[in-house]
């Protein structure tokens, strides 16, 4: 039994930027296995399980266009692009909209996928604009339940082998709609820390391997073959328990150095941001405000006050940030005692999973386990709302950044990466 | 007390004393034998512990040196480096604090700390002039609290920046001194955490006065700190202050255990209390022993003048040794024998006296009935030849039977008092007694022609019961009324009383008659003796039988004019006495 499932997802298209210097001048070939690492752990790429972890979230987010597609695409600039959907228009009364797809669109197990009368209806009188913005989302993904319960897509890769949080093997999809990927497969390794993913790196057991924010500079001082995106990372202080009051939460905010810490830690790579949300996503994140006023921080605070801090200590980039907010905290009076239990606050990586941000927003709302923003406020008002209402104090949004191996090209879109069989590992 | 329990008892004090004595001088010699040595350990534990802190200073100096110019921290200084550096250069160096700072100690790179990177170094005494400083104690903040350290400081790049670095004071400096068994080596540190070979020490505020008197005295103090309740945990400290510009840095403690000492402490303690309780025993028996040999004359000397208080004037005292005690014995017995020979005399010259007054009453008894029967028997021998003989001889041999009468009677009399019964004793009420008496005598009190004597009865109240023999009690009550009567011929008051007294009954017989002398009232219980012109002198004399036979007391007092009271104390009860009941009666 087939059954399509549509839903609503934004593209979590990851605008990556391809570093110079590894563009080869051969022309791209067919074959090969890429080994990818990252710290995430993935439980399925199933849209409809949203993880609660945000690294788990935003690569989901990344993996899972290239096995599960959608009716339209977003593209660099946030505008929707035809996909599996070729065309749409309204009907007569301007009540529902029929989105005309795509021909010989072949799932995974070879099958064609072919809604009836080639056409899908959605009834809806939204603007056009929001009604692409949902058919985008990750939830609004083409997935069809084969009769084993495996998910079927039409994208190019196909899940030949999938251990929850730890590995799994995407295949090229022969038939994909698109043109064969030249890939033969991509295998994920999940759960690796930064420090493996360096070593598997540098003994050639990974093509692609993350690599800290703060590295990124030297890396690329060292002519490092690596790749970086946008800021496609916030982080932000998250507190939980609603035990730390508005003033307190304020203090904080007010007492942390973050020009020091993007200097000096981050070796200058992001931005400071007092918006959840990056300003080449929004335009406006200027409007919220990051700068340190330490006067005003101790102000608002009345009394030593004590606050149980957590984060990953094994977060290369996480925990000399979290040490810093430490000395600037108790400047103010605010001692952030490390501990288990209840955490008052807790210094974290959100993703940004889309390249709109009301499908940006949504994610981070379900992150910060808050109502999703209204659809009919600005992106901004949402923004606000969303910050006011989690008590979440945004610092930094960060890029991301890949050391890749000398064979790997074409980088990052992966139906077009290629493997040069040539050069060296 | 006894002399023997006196004499016990001074002799276990003493023994218990001089052990007491023996057993505090020995602690107290031992305490300072120990107080001695430990303190000259402590001594020489200080100076291994300031020998050991110069070394760790040298070589701590030697690394931060040796750091100041490694080209990593030259590349901190230069700005190149990246803001934990430090950290890599610490550890290359050996060390455990390593700070690049600017000359403004503004942090470049913190090996400890890196967070800091930007904020002034604010080592709590850290020395003013860092440039001229030798190594140096100092407070180092660190995330989690803060740690004392060495520290030396040394240029880099020529004084572009500091190479501040040192390592931390950790129980290992003071593991390392290998301290002897008893003893310990702390070292405190401002503001108040004092460290250990095992770590950090419980309770430091313990050594909080002690740290005081060290830097009031800014020199050697010493005391003594009590861990917990029990005195064993107690220690004796030797303290001395690390003081830089006047600042104290820290105090060096040398402790010993104070449980050794105790402990022997508490053993001659034990000992001297075994020793003292085995004295006291040995002092109670060998006390027992000399006293009994000291005190056994003593008490046959104190049994033999019992004896002879009691009346025994044979009784006589072993004498055992050639001592003073043998020689009070002997004087004893001479004492004795020369009271038994006085009494016997004053015996003799009483039943010599006795028999005197006896032949002076018989003779004045008998000699009134005789002078009448020689008269008469002279009348009739003149009246043979006369007409009247008859009427003479009638009459004569009328009064001779009455003086022959007279002379059965005294016979009579002293005869009785000769064969006095012995008392048959019964339960008898002597308040019922005295009212019997008192019935029989009504007569004469109420007789014409004689002077008025008024009665009064004052008996106990609730009966006055005792065992006495009713017949003589009466006779003995009788004859002191009479006298009494015979007391008061001019007339009276006449006062019997009875009542409960010293567990027995007093019964008191008073007149209101002249009274007697003195000596008439040593006299008068003497057989014989009587103050009135027709008595015979028996009649007290049976009134003291009769009270001695029952084992009671009379007394008499009297004064001139005022009258006389006799008194007899009689018990309640007759010891070996065969008590007759009514029935047997």
């Amino acid at each position: 039994m087939r059954r399509i499932v549509l839903r609503s997802i934004a593209a979590a298209n990851v605008t990556l930027v391809l570093v110079a210097g590894l563009e080869a001048a051969r022309r791209p070939h067919y074959g090969g296995e890429l080994r990818v690492e990252m710290r995430a752990a993935v439980a399925s790429l199933d849209p409809a399980l949203v993880p609660d972890d945000p690294a788990a979230l935003g690569a989901q987010r990344q993996w899972m266009p290239f096995v599960f597609e959608t009716l339209v695409s977003l593209d660099d600039h946030g505008r929707a692009q035809p996909w599996l959907a070729t065309s749409w228009s309204h009907d007569t009364a301007r009540k529902a909209w029929i989105f005309q797809v795509r021909k010989s669109v072949k799932l995974h197990d070879g099958s064609i996928w072919s809604p009836p009368g080639g056409t899908i209806i959605i009834p809806d009188d939204r603007p056009i604009e929001q009604i692409l913005r949902d058919l985008a989302g990750p939830r609004s993904a083409v997935i069809v339940k084969a009769e084993d319960g495996s998910l079927l897509g039409t994208g190019p890769f196909r899940i030949a082998k999938w251990e929850a949080g730890k590995t799994a093997t995407l295949v090229a999809h022969d038939q994909y709609w698109g043109g064969r990927p030249f890939l033969d497969s991509i295998s994920l390794q999940m759960g690796r820390s930064l420090v493996d993913q360096a070593s598997d790196f540098q003994i050639g057991r990974a093509d692609a391997v993350e690599i800290a924010t703060r590295d990124l500079r030297a890396a690329k001082q060292r002519g490092t073959a690596m790749a970086s995106t946008q800021q496609m990372e916030t982080m932000a202080l998250q507190f939980e328990g609603g035990r730390v009051t508005a003033s307190v939460r304020q203090a904080l905010s007010l007492s942390i150095d973050r020009a020091a810490i993007l200097n000096v830690l981050l070796q200058k790579q992001g931005e400071i941001s007092g918006a959840l949300l990056p300003h080449w996503l929004t335009g406006y994140s200027f409007l919220f405000p990051g700068e340190r006023d330490l006067a005003r921080a101790k102000q608002a605070v009345r009394g030593p006050q004590t606050l149980t801090f957590a984060y990953d200590r094994q977060d290369p980039v996480i925990r000399p940030v979290a040490e810093r907010i430490g000395v600037n905290a108790s400047e103010t009076g605010i001692t952030l005692r490390q501990g288990a239990g209840s955490i008052d606050v807790r210094l974290v990586r959100f993703p940004i999973t889309a390249n709109d941000a009301w499908l940006a927003l949504q994610d981070l709302s379900a992150l910060l386990k808050v109502a999703p923003p209204s659809p009919l406020a600005t992106p901004y008002e949402a923004e606000k709302a969303l910050i006011d209402s989690s008590g979440v104090i945004p610092l930094f949004h960060l890029p991301r950044g890949w050391m890749l191996s000398s064979r790997v090209k074409n980088w990052p879109r992966f139906e077009e990466v290629w493997l040069d069989a040539g050069a060296a590992q | 007390m006894t002399f023997r329990t006196k004499l016990l008892f001074i002799s276990s004090f003493t023994v218990a004393g001089a052990v007491a004595l023996v057993t505090g001088a020995v602690s107290i010699s031992t305490r300072r034998a120990f107080d001695s040595i430990d303190h000259e350990r402590r001594e020489a534990l200080l100076t291994q512990f300031r020998d050991e802190l110069a070394a760790r200073s040298m070589e701590v100096a030697r690394r931060v040196e040796l750091a100041a110019s490694s080209p990593g921290v030259q590349q901190i200084a230069a700005g190149s480096a990246e803001y934990d550096r430090a950290q890599t250069e610490a550890a290359t160096a050996g060390l455990d604090f390593l700070d690049v700072v600017e000359p403004n100690l503004t942090i470049v790179s913190s090996a400890h700390w890196p967070a800091r990177f930007g904020y002034q170094n604010d080592w709590q005494m850290a020395p003013t002039d860092w440039r001229t400083s030798d190594v140096f104690l100092a407070r180092i903040p660190m995330p989690e609290g803060s740690a004392m350290a060495l520290i030396a400081v040394r240029p880099v790049a020529g004084g572009k920046a500091l190479a501040a670095g040192g390592r931390r004071l950790s129980p290992e400096l003071l593991k390392s001194l290998g301290v002897a068994p008893g003893m310990r080596a702390l070292l405190w540190l401002p503001p108040g955490e004092v460290i250990d070979a095992e770590g950090s020490v419980r309770d430091p505020q313990k050594l909080a006065s002690l740290i005081q008197d060290a830097r009031s005295a800014n020199g050697e103090a010493t005391g003594f700190v009590q861990w917990t309740s029990d005195r064993r945990s107690s220690e004796a400290f030797l303290a001395v202050p690390i003081t830089r510009a006047g600042t104290l840095t820290g105090v060096l403690l040398a402790g010993t255990s104070l449980s050794t000492q105790l402990g022997l402490e508490r053993s001659i303690l034990r000992t001297g209390i075994v020793v003292g309780a085995s004295g006291i025993v040995i002092g109670v028996l060998l006390g027992w022993w000399t006293t009994e040999r000291i005190t056994r004359p003593v008490e046959r000397l104190a049994a033999g003048a019992r004896a002879v208080a009691a009346g025994d004037l044979s009784a006589r005292v072993e004498v055992l040794s050639r001592d003073e005690i043998g020689e009070l014995a002997q004087t004893f017995n001479r004492m004795t024998e020369q009271l038994l020979e006085q009494r016997e005399r004053a015996i003799q010259a009483e039943r010599v006296a006795a028999w005197r007054e006896l032949a002076r009453r018989l003779a004045h008894e008998l000699k009134n009935p005789l002078f009448p029967l020689q008269i008469t028997i002279e009348n009739l021998q003149r009246a043979r030849d006369s007409s009247e003989f008859d009427e003479v001889f009638r009459e004569s041999t009328t009064t001779l039977l009455a003086e022959l009468g007279n002379l059965k009677n005294i016979i009579g009399r002293f005869s009785d008092f000769a064969k006095m019964p012995a008392p048959r004793f019964e339960i008898v009420d002597v308040n019922q007694i005295v009212r019997g008496v008192m019935t029989l005598n009504d007569a004469r009190l109420k007789a014409e022609g004689h002077a008025k004597v008024e009665p009064h009865l004052e008996l106990a109240s609730g009966g006055a019961q005792i065992q006495a023999d009713p017949d003589q009690l009466r006779r003995a009550l009788g004859n002191l009324v009479l006298n009494a009567l015979d007391a008061m011929p001019d007339g009276g008051k006449l006062l019997v009383r009875t009542a409960q007294h010293d567990g027995g009954v007093r019964l008191e017989v008073s007149d209101s008659g002249e009274g007697l002398t003195e000596e008439e009232c040593q006299r008068l219980f003497t057989p014989y003796y009587t103050t009135k012109q027709h008595g015979t002198g028996l009649g007290l004399a049976i009134v003291q039988s009769v009270v001695s036979d029952h084992h009671g007391k009379i007394s008499v007092s009297s004064a001139a004019g005022r009258g006389t009271t006799f008194t007899i104390d009689l018990p309640l009860t007759q010891a070996d006495a065969i008590v007759v009941t009514g029935d047997s009666a």
